[in-house]
């Protein structure tokens, strides 16, 4: 079956960041500077051909984009600034509003105001409940922060985090099945046996944790900051799950969990201090270009953390009413951003690139065991 | 036979003959040879000192007849003929052996090299022993030029004759000026009017004192020779006019290909598949439409219709690439909301400004996909669910994948193409066609817009595709080589032509169907042939062939080249 091109495609991309892909004329240079591309899977230049023909199932089906860490090696190289990792990114954002099921995804990304309203619209909800959480289900006293009759408990906040995070993964863990949909079991995708899953599923674990496919990046800077990054993500995420009480207990410093808060907050103020600053300096070219997502990421990083830090001083200096009011407003940065972000925008990236590495680790381990790609004309037989 | 004084001067040219042939040997051999009364052995004749020496022996030994033995006389023959009339003997006193591209660049035995030149010597010895003296004479020349064609080459090349004060005679087939761009609406690719550009030239021509315009007026036939022929045209009225004109600048033009030829393209037979003429049309009447009156939604633009193909031309159009971008400007700016898009199997936007051109269209959401020349796209119309009209598939090169793109409009960028009657007006003007019919200049790069007829030149799209700057462009530079005719007032016919004896013509014509260059005419009060010197350029067919031995071409009788035969034996 012939692929039916969409000519409206690239008109519909260009809301997810790709403005300069219409200039691209199909040399290759890209292509050639990318360190990831090679085999079955050359990007950018397909890739950004693809969305420029307007091949929407193809590009749906393609894990390439994830493949991609955008250092901008691409960018730098083209010839008619066509800015190939900038594409690889919008496609991205495309990829991940065409993987969630409930659309909100394509609301967030396409429109820099929607996005906006829908973190003031969560913000406020968020903000307005825990409020009315604290005055009636609560403590009820906003002068007492930690402890027995404490305004939001921390045995109901770690309840709320379980019940957050179930939801949020369930909703990403859909949007993920529906990747493999899409990826794995499209018109012209390869075969893989069940065999080939088990035997490659550990290649998720390694590329979570380490990401080594971006290290080998011909800029090495973008991963040291991204694991920094990632790491002190993490950890701030095994503490508030597991040690939330142990984190709101003070005035005293707890110091085997707030030691690595410290570490987590330093972490992650300094990485996003870097990345806005890079984001308003241009410095690098894959900081040319800042998403209306990305502005809204970073502040909401930024808003986060300086609001999570803000409660713990005026916890330790003896203002419970006003560290109180910071927990409101840290959880009104909370819900929005991890709300929003992992299931349907850029958060969600965690689960897809190591879910893509591992899938086209499958296709190409298939394809080697001699699985014939879906709707391929046959393989000659000999003849006898 | 008076008794002759040779001299004969054997060339080394550096070591291009000497390392071959013993030069001192060939010159000492020369000397044994009767009539020859001087030879000499020089590093380079052609310098200024080797010419020196030849003028200063002709004058010191009184020598009459002059041996060159170095390289081609395609090379130097002018200069020594130049040399020996300075020194006051007929040029045509001079004979050249050629002892370098046919002896010693293609030998390698330095004995059998030097025996050859030797032979070579002794056949021009014996030759030059005949050797006539012979005069080149003038023919006046007419100053006025006619120009046949219309378009802009035609109108912009009688201008520029017609303002440096010559009479012109534009001859235009059609009941109006401007040819094919008189079609276009824009012109690529800063989007100028081709309206405008014709505007300007055609109320000039129309006024200009200088210019005869002839519209509707078909030339018929073309008597005379260079600098004075005689053309006669069929006006509109029907009447038959004959002209003088020195010079004849061929601007014909060209034509499209019939893209109902491409079978996979439906065109004839789906609506909606238009050539790129039909729709220049549509944007000069402000109206694209399909044919059942909605707007298209998708415009398809296929290149190379008839173009690069091994089934109908070889070669590349060379103006449709950056067409079909300006039609993406065009169909934009009438219709903002439409998709464009490109299909090309290599996109040659060359010339000034059009590599820009390229990436503007890419910038302004023009799609390029690349089809093979080798896999044709085929259109078929579209199911009443497609949301569109008809649909293109084919392989697209650059994603490798099978893909069919929805579309509205196809446009065709029809190759072009020599126009029907191309074969008819060079046999008028007796000037040549290459094997897909465009005229052939006299040399690509020396002599681009000559042709082999001393007189007519060609310019434009007749001789290939071209875009409007290149034809203005030849127009001018033919312009430029008749004027410089016309400035000399006379044309200088060579001495070297054949001539009928009448006395032995039998007048069977047989020579007429042998001249390449229309030289002959045939005089039917005496009935025998007779050759227009200045149309004659010595080939020899007619000589050679003519039953009764008529024919003689001065310069190459046959005592001469039954004495260069001998010589070449006898040494």
């Amino acid at each position: 079956m012939a692929a039916r091109v969409n000519p409206n495609l690239i008109d519909d991309v260009k809301h997810y960041g790709a403005d300069d892909v219409v200039k691209c004329y199909q040399c290759g240079n890209c292509s050639a500077a990318c360190t990831h591309s090679k085999g079955e899977h050359v990007f950018p230049r397909k890739s950004v051909h693809y969305l420029q023909l307007g091949l929407e199932k193809p590009l749906r089906a393609s894990l390439d984009p994830w493949l991609c860490y955008y250092c901008g090696e691409c960018s730098d190289q083209c010839p008619r600034e066509a800015e190939p990792g900038e594409t690889m990114m919008s496609l991205r954002r495309w990829l991940t509003a065409q993987y969630d099921f409930t659309g909100i995804s394509k609301i967030l990304y396409r429109s820099g105001t929607s996005e906006l309203i829908a973190v003031l619209v969560v913000a406020l909800l968020t903000g307005i409940g825990f409020l009315a959480f604290g005055f009636t289900q609560g403590g009820g006293n906003l002068a007492v922060y930690d402890g027995p009759g404490a305004f939001l408990p921390a045995h109901d906040i770690h309840i709320f985090d379980w019940t957050m995070g179930g939801i949020l993964g369930l909703l990403l863990g859909i949007n993920c099945v529906r990747m493999w949909y899409f990826t794995m079991r499209g018109e012209h995708s390869v075969p893989v046996p069940l065999s080939l899953y088990i035997k490659h599923a550990f290649t998720i674990v390694v590329h979570f944790f380490t990401q080594k496919s971006f290290q080998e990046c011909g800029k090495k800077r973008p991963w040291r900051n991204h694991m920094i990054l990632m790491f002190s993500y993490l950890t701030m995420l095994i503490l508030i799950m597991g040690f939330v009480k142990q984190m709101q207990a003070g005035p005293a410093v707890n110091w085997y969990v707030h030691s690595f808060g410290y570490l987590a907050s330093a972490g992650l103020v300094v990485m996003a201090i870097v990345m806005v600053r890079g984001r308003l300096n241009k410095d690098e070219s894959y900081h040319q270009h800042t998403h209306e997502s990305d502005w809204m990421f970073l502040i909401l990083l930024l808003y986060v953390v300086i609001t999570g830090i803000a409660q713990h001083i005026l916890h330790r200096i003896g203002m419970p009413e006003a560290a109180n009011i910071m927990y409101v407003l840290h959880l009104m940065g909370v819900v929005p951003m991890l709300g929003l972000e992992v299931p349907f925008a850029k958060w969600s990236h965690m689960a897809y690139r190591p879910l893509a590495i591992y899938f086209s680790q499958l296709q190409d381990a298939a394809l080697a065991e001699g699985a014939v790609p879906l709707g391929a004309p046959a393989k000659a037989q000999p003849v006898a | 036979m008076a008794e002759e004084r040779i001299g004969v001067y054997v060339c080394s040219c550096g070591t291009n003959i000497a390392k071959m042939v013993d030069v001192a040997a060939v010159a000492e051999f020369a000397l044994t040879i009767p009539g020859v009364v001087k030879a000499s052995g020089y590093k380079y004749m052609c310098s200024n000192p080797g010419q020196e020496m030849i003028a200063q022996d002709i004058h010191d030994n009184g020598l009459t007849r002059i041996i060159v033995a170095s390289c081609s006389p395609r090379m130097h023959e002018g200069t020594f003929r130049g040399a020996i009339k300075r020194a006051g003997l007929n040029p045509y006193m001079l004979e050249m052996a050629n002892i370098r591209e046919q002896c010693s660049w293609i030998h390698e035995d330095p004995v059998a090299a030097t025996e050859k030149a030797k032979a070579l010597v002794h056949a021009a010895v014996e030759r030059v022993k005949f050797q006539e003296a012979l005069e080149s004479r003038t023919a006046p020349m007419c100053p006025s030029t006619m120009v046949i064609g219309g378009g802009v080459t035609g109108m912009s090349s009688a201008l520029e004759l017609a303002d440096a004060g010559q009479q012109v005679f534009l001859v235009e087939k059609q009941d109006h000026l401007g040819g094919n761009v008189a079609r276009l609406s824009l012109t690529a690719p800063y989007l100028d009017s081709a309206q405008d550009v014709l505007r300007t030239w055609i109320s000039r021509v129309e006024r200009h004192p200088n210019i005869r315009l002839f519209l509707n007026t078909e030339l018929i036939e073309l008597k005379g020779f260079n600098g004075n022929f005689k053309p006669k045209v069929k006006t509109e009225d029907g009447t038959d006019l004959e002209l003088d004109a020195g010079s004849i600048l061929v601007c014909t033009g060209f034509k499209e290909f019939d893209a109902s030829k491409v079978a996979q393209y439906g065109y004839g037979k789906l609506p909606d598949v238009i050539t790129s003429f039909e729709l220049e049309a549509m944007l000069k009447r402000g109206k694209i439409e399909t044919k059942s009156g909605k707007l298209p939604r998708y415009v398809s633009i296929i290149h190379c219709v008839g173009s690069r193909s091994e089934e109908f031309h070889p070669y590349c159009s060379r103006v449709c690439c950056t067409a079909g971008l300006k039609y993406a400007f065009e169909l934009k700016s009438a219709l903002p909301d439409v998709k464009v898009s490109n299909l090309y199997t290599d996109m040659e936007a060359f010339g000034k400004g059009c590599e820009d051109f390229y990436l503007k269209a890419g910038a302004a959401g023009t799609s390029f996909m690349m089809f093979s020349k080798h896999q044709l796209p085929t259109i078929r119309a579209a199911a009443p669910g497609d949301g569109c009209n008809m649909l293109i598939s084919f392989k697209e090169q650059l994603s490798g994948e099978e893909i069919e793109t929805p579309t509205d409009l196809v446009v065709l960028m029809v190759s072009m193409e020599p126009r029907e009657d191309a074969g008819k007006v060079a046999r008028l003007v007796n000037i040549s066609a290459d094997a897909n019919g465009w005229f052939i200049e006299s040399h690509p790069k020396l002599d681009p817009v000559a042709t082999t007829t001393d007189g007519v030149y060609i310019a434009g799209a007749c001789q290939f595709p071209r875009d409007i700057p290149e034809s203005v462009t030849q127009g001018r530079a033919a312009v430029a080589r008749i004027l410089g005719k016309v400035a000399q007032g006379q044309i200088t016919v060579d001495a070297v032509y054949s001539e009928v004896n009448p006395k032995l013509c039998a007048g069977c014509k047989a020579c007429f169907s042998l001249c390449p260059y229309g030289a002959i005419e045939f005089d039917e009060k005496n009935h025998v042939s007779n050759i227009i010197s200045a149309v004659c350029k010595a080939c020899g067919c007619c000589s050679a062939y003519c039953p009764s031995g008529a024919i003689k071409v001065r310069h190459y009788t046959d005592e001469q080249i039954y004495a260069q035969i001998e010589g070449v034996l006898g040494s």
